[in-house]
């Protein structure tokens, strides 16, 4: 599967719009689920980091978009199977499109984005404008899990209970989760400082970028 | 080179944090600045380095700081930071989520250097500080040890012509040490001048020309290292445990029974090679004892104490808590007989005042306590010298002082067996009055206390019987002073504590 992490950002990225506009192109749930169930499979198979992250909150998704779309169109008056069929499409289109843009972003690191956009000599904004919003969501769920080991590590009954109460516990996360978002913001913004980001200066990246991106630096003692 | 004259700088607080400071530094010198935790030398170096005001706002700041005739103010950001490079005490204050390799290219590739050109500095830097092993790991994964070599190597990989390094030696361990010192010894032809500071003068002392005091924001005269190492007095006036102390007498207690005991356990967990983390580690930590864990940076430390909370899956092995088989136990339950105090706080910080925190360690609940539990929560707060912060928000705090407020969560929550990883605070005087106060209360209530430390004069100090974790496995377990002989240790390759002679108090 190390192939399939090391292509380039923009290739994956690529990719990833066509399965969504696919998606969203055919027709109803007859086509629209086993494609679903097809983006979903591949994450699986790909051994996508944090795929059982995702699968909950698919499910969690695929739920709430059924149970809304279905009364929605319930209370205009269409039949019930209608109804149903048609929220069932919508659910798939959702699950479909955010199972491509997941794999995305848990298998571009920043880094791999810098190189990508520096190979192409992408505008210095362009470059951090990507690699902060495809780089920092993957961080944040990181930080979202650690943050609950925290409150484990500290005594924090958060597993033996409820499904209501765990979930309460999640969403009392939201401030240390902003408190740690706001400190990374501030370390990126030291970072890109002090080691001489600037947006009026094109970058140049140490990896070979071409349909792959180099993942690791190889030493001159391990090449002989 | 860098001239500071009349330096004073607050941050809204009663006093300035630094008064009436004044340095100079020269082509081809390196000074020293040590002064206890707290003492502004954090500050300082961030003046030193251009990080304040530039980048970071100071409401008072006073005096003149000139860089190379000019005053710093006058040159353009970049221009600054291609000269000047740093390490912040704290690594991850300026480190994100990139690469092994991306975070040490960085500064070469945010100025467009050539790809060919940044390989060789790459392949020079990665071989000369044996960060080998480490290409294509992501840095926020790293140990705190190897995160803090690859932020060296990010601050040298652009030669500057100022190096400023806020104690750089802080989570590594001795091996990792003697190279960085080698590294800056060798630097000499191609870093003109360094600024570091540390709290542990005895780690840099074969390396810095002149060192400098800095006691509650007041800085010495600066002074030749070779004159002033070998004193006790000004050391202990600054508040810093001396360089050359001797070592102090362990104080007794009887061992009794049990309170934590890992069964042979191997982790789910797998090394690159695929080999599990911990193989068949086994060991007892009884009431009354302070057991030292050592081993080198990656050997499998923060592994350990997240089976025994249950935070890492074990494979193989079991683990009992005051004699009780915990297997089967959450983390939560686990957690409340054994406290883990990581080197860095705020990783297990989340409520919104002191007084709410150690409340939690009491009661396990959020929110607003008691009037009761929280008059308990004060006093505790108060014991560490917190008392006046007791309604601060604990992101607030120094790095210092969410340590203290670690110790009072411990301290309140009545744990049996507490583990501190690395407790920084140890290095000056008054923390390790506290941390002694901590030991104490733990000890003397029949509990238990594993310390993790690289810092083996702290080990040698205050730890009755110590573990040596290597590659995965326990290599030695014995009592501590035997253990600095051991095979073991031997092969770690690191210097016994206290070289300078034992059994007098500092």
């Amino acid at each position: 599967m190390s192939a399939l992490y090391d292509l380039n950002f923009f290739v994956k990225l690529a990719c990833a719009f066509l399965v969504m506009f696919v998606a969203w192109l055919v027709p109803g749930w007859v086509y629209g689920l086993p494609l679903s169930v097809l983006a979903v499979v591949f994450l699986w198979a790909a051994k996508t980091p944090g795929f059982r992250a995702y699968l909950k909150g698919a499910v969690l998704l695929t739920l709430l978009v059924i149970a809304s779309w279905t009364v929605n169109l319930l209370i205009q008056g269409m039949p019930v199977l209608a109804a149903v069929q048609v929220a069932l499409g919508m659910a798939a289109r959702l699950v479909t499109t955010t199972a491509a843009f997941y794999f995305v972003m848990e298998t571009s690191s920043p880094g791999s984005i810098l190189a990508a956009c520096s190979a192409l000599r992408l505008p210095p904004i362009v470059t951090l404008v990507l690699s902060l919003t495809f780089g920092m969501i993957p961080m944040l769920r990181e930080d979202f899990e650690r943050i609950a080991d925290a409150q484990r590590a500290r005594g924090m009954e958060i597993d033996a209970v409820s499904f209501p109460t765990r979930l309460r516990f999640a969403l009392a996360r939201g401030v240390p989760l902003l408190v740690q978002a706001i400190r990374t913001a501030h370390a990126i913004s030291l970072s890109l400082s002090i080691y001489g980001f600037d947006l009026k200066r094109k970058r140049t990246t140490w990896r070979n970028v071409g349909l792959l991106v180099e993942p690791r630096f190889p030493l001159k003692e391990e090449k002989r | 080179m860098l001239d500071i004259r009349d330096l004073t700088v607050g941050f809204g607080g009663d006093a300035p944090v630094i008064a009436d400071a004044g340095l100079s530094v020269g082509a081809g010198e390196r000074l020293l600045v040590c002064g206890a935790a707290g003492s502004g030398k954090s500050t300082l170096l961030n003046v030193v380095a251009g990080i304040v005001p530039r980048l970071v706002a100071a409401p008072v700041f006073a005096g003149s700081v000139t860089f190379r005739g000019r005053p710093m103010a006058e040159f353009s950001r970049d221009d600054l930071f291609t000269a000047i490079a740093s390490l912040a005490q704290n690594a991850e204050d300026q480190i994100w989520d990139l690469n092994v390799e991306d975070l040490i290219a960085f500064p070469l590739e945010n100025r467009g250097v050539a790809k060919a050109a940044i390989r060789d500095r790459l392949q020079a830097l990665l071989t000369e500080m044996e960060l080998g092993a480490l290409r294509g790991r992501r840095v926020l994964t790293l140990s705190g040890g190897e995160r803090r070599m690859v932020a060296i190597a990010a601050a040298l990989a652009a030669p500057p012509q100022l190096l400023v390094l806020d104690e750089p030696t802080t989570g590594l361990d001795p091996a990792a040490r003697r190279r960085l010192v080698r590294l800056i010894g060798k630097l000499a032809g191609e870093v003109p001048a360094l600024v570091m500071s540390e709290q542990d003068p005895a780690a840099l002392e074969t390396v810095v020309d002149r060192v400098a005091l800095l006691s509650q924001g007041r800085l010495s005269a600066i002074r030749p290292a070779a004159d002033l190492m070998p004193h006790q007095a000004p050391w202990i006036e600054a508040g810093i445990l001396p360089p050359r102390r001797k070592s102090v007498p362990q104080r007794g207690f009887a061992a009794g029974n049990p309170l934590l005991t890992v069964g042979r356990i191997r982790t789910e967990l797998k090394r690159a090679d695929g080999r599990a983390v911990l193989e068949e580690v086994g060991f007892e930590l009884k009431a009354g004892e302070v057991v030292g864990l050592i081993g080198r940076n990656g050997a499998g430390k923060t592994t350990l104490f997240q089976s025994i909370l249950g935070l890492s899956k074990i494979r193989e092995g079991s683990i009992s808590i005051a004699g009780e088989k915990a297997d089967g136990w959450t983390p939560a339950r686990r957690a409340r007989q054994v406290a883990y105090l990581p080197q860095n706080m705020r990783r297990i910080l989340f409520n919104m005042t002191l007084t709410e925190e150690v409340a939690f360690a009491m009661t396990a609940k959020t929110g607003t306590p008691d009037a009761a539990v929280a008059e308990k929560a004060r006093a505790m707060l108060a014991g560490y010298g917190l008392g006046a912060l007791a309604e601060a928000n604990p992101f607030s705090l120094s790095a210092r002082q969410q340590a203290l407020l670690g110790l009072a969560c411990a301290e309140a929550a009545s744990v049996r067996v507490a583990i501190l990883d690395e407790p920084l605070l140890a290095r000056d005087i008054e923390g390790r009055r506290l941390l002694d106060r901590f030991l104490d209360a733990m000890l003397s209530a029949g509990n238990a206390v594993m310390l993790i430390s690289h810092d083996l004069e702290l080990i040698d100090d205050v730890a009755s019987r110590t573990l040596i974790l290597e590659d995965g496995r326990i290599a030695f377990d014995g009592a501590t002073r035997e253990g600095w002989t051991s095979r073991a240790f031997r092969e770690l390759g690191w210097p016994a504590p206290y070289a300078n002679g034992r059994g007098e108090a500092a």
